[in-house]
């Protein structure tokens, strides 16, 4: 399910007014190339599930085509992407209601992620898709889009401090859970 | 979050590489610019077909046979009004014309009554004339 991390091409230049409204398709694959990392990542992260990710990420880019004469830059449509793959994610957990994931059932990585000791790695997805909806988003945003709390704030519509909090309350829980299982490790310690 | 604790840290650094972005899966873009194709094959063909089958739904051929009769009904009224209003028209028309003509008559008449009257008082006039002649 999980594959080696990408960042996303850095852009040529930031859109213009002009140009953002007359983005062509070419264009618009071009944009989707740029952020279908982010948006799939947000959506697999949170659902761990890659197929109900994929499809998530496909919506928010036909949400995206519609809506493509409204952005002002580059930074906009990415907040934008953001803000809306955050949103989908927690209506479609919503909606579809799917199953809890327990630490034991959740998916493990596919594939091996270099420099990351696997077992721990694969721990960590699990807390975090253990995690209650808006605090999985707040973590997600935080270490996988390395968002400020203001940041996450925004693109989660919720105060700065509720950000804050659910930041503080996730990486106690998360620890607390790694010291029970005793799987934290200095770098470089690999796991038996 | 500000802390002094080199676990934390560690978890944090951990949480930042198991959280890393993925790859999505291959021909992804393909998916999405074929489903945005899709979806505008789709508006057009829902466009053209809305107006095709407009007035084959049921409820639009009730809603269009209900607008025409009312329709054809109001119209009718209004017909029939207006050819009741053109009516009374022209037999008010016909009562005035029936009232000068009236008018004219008794006015005729009482001319008559007095050019017959001068007649007669100049011919009094003339007889009176010649006898004292």
């Amino acid at each position: 399910m999980y594959s080696e991390a990408v960042r996303e091409p850095p852009m040529a230049e930031p859109l213009s007014a002009e140009k953002s409204a007359e983005i062509a398709d070419s264009d618009f694959a071009e944009i989707v190339h740029r952020y279908e990392a982010m948006v799939y990542s947000i959506a697999l992260h949170f659902l761990a599930d890659s197929a109900a990710a994929e499809e998530l990420a496909q919506d928010v880019f036909l949400q995206l085509h519609a809506n493509l004469g409204q952005f002002q830059s580059g930074d906009h449509m990415k907040f934008w992407l953001r803000k809306v793959t955050a949103h989908r994610c927690i209506d479609y957990k919503r909606r579809r209601v799917l199953p809890q994931v327990s630490l034991d059932e959740a998916p493990e990585a596919a594939g091996p992620t270099p420099t990351a000791d696997p077992l721990l790695t694969r721990r960590l997805r699990q807390f975090v898709a253990s995690l209650p909806e808006k605090p999985r988003l707040v973590v997600i945003l935080r270490y996988m889009e390395d968002l400020s709390a203001d940041d996450i704030a925004e693109v989660l519509s919720m105060p700065v401090a509720t950000v804050k909090s659910h930041l503080q309350r996730s990486l106690a829980m998360l620890r607390e859970k790694m010291q029970r299982e005793k799987i934290t490790r200095a770098p470089g310690e690999v796991a038996q | 979050m500000n802390h002094n604790d080199p676990e934390f840290d560690r978890m944090e650094e951990a949480l930042k590489k198991a959280l890393r972005r993925q790859q999505a899966p291959d021909a992804f873009a393909n998916r999405v610019l074929a489903r945005v194709a899709q979806q505008e094959l789709d508006r057009v063909l829902t466009k053209r077909e809305s107006i095709l089958t407009f007035f084959t739904r049921p409820l639009t051929r009730w809603a269009t046979a209900t607008a025409l009769a009312t329709a054809m009904i109001v119209g009718g009224l209004y017909y029939r009004r207006a050819e009741l209003k053109a009516e009374r028209e022209r037999a008010e028309g016909e009562a005035a014309k029936q009232q000068l003509v009236l008018a004219l008559r008794i006015a005729g008449s009482k001319l008559q009554l007095a050019k017959s009257k001068v007649k007669q008082i100049d011919g009094n006039e003339n007889s009176n004339r010649q006898v004292k002649e």
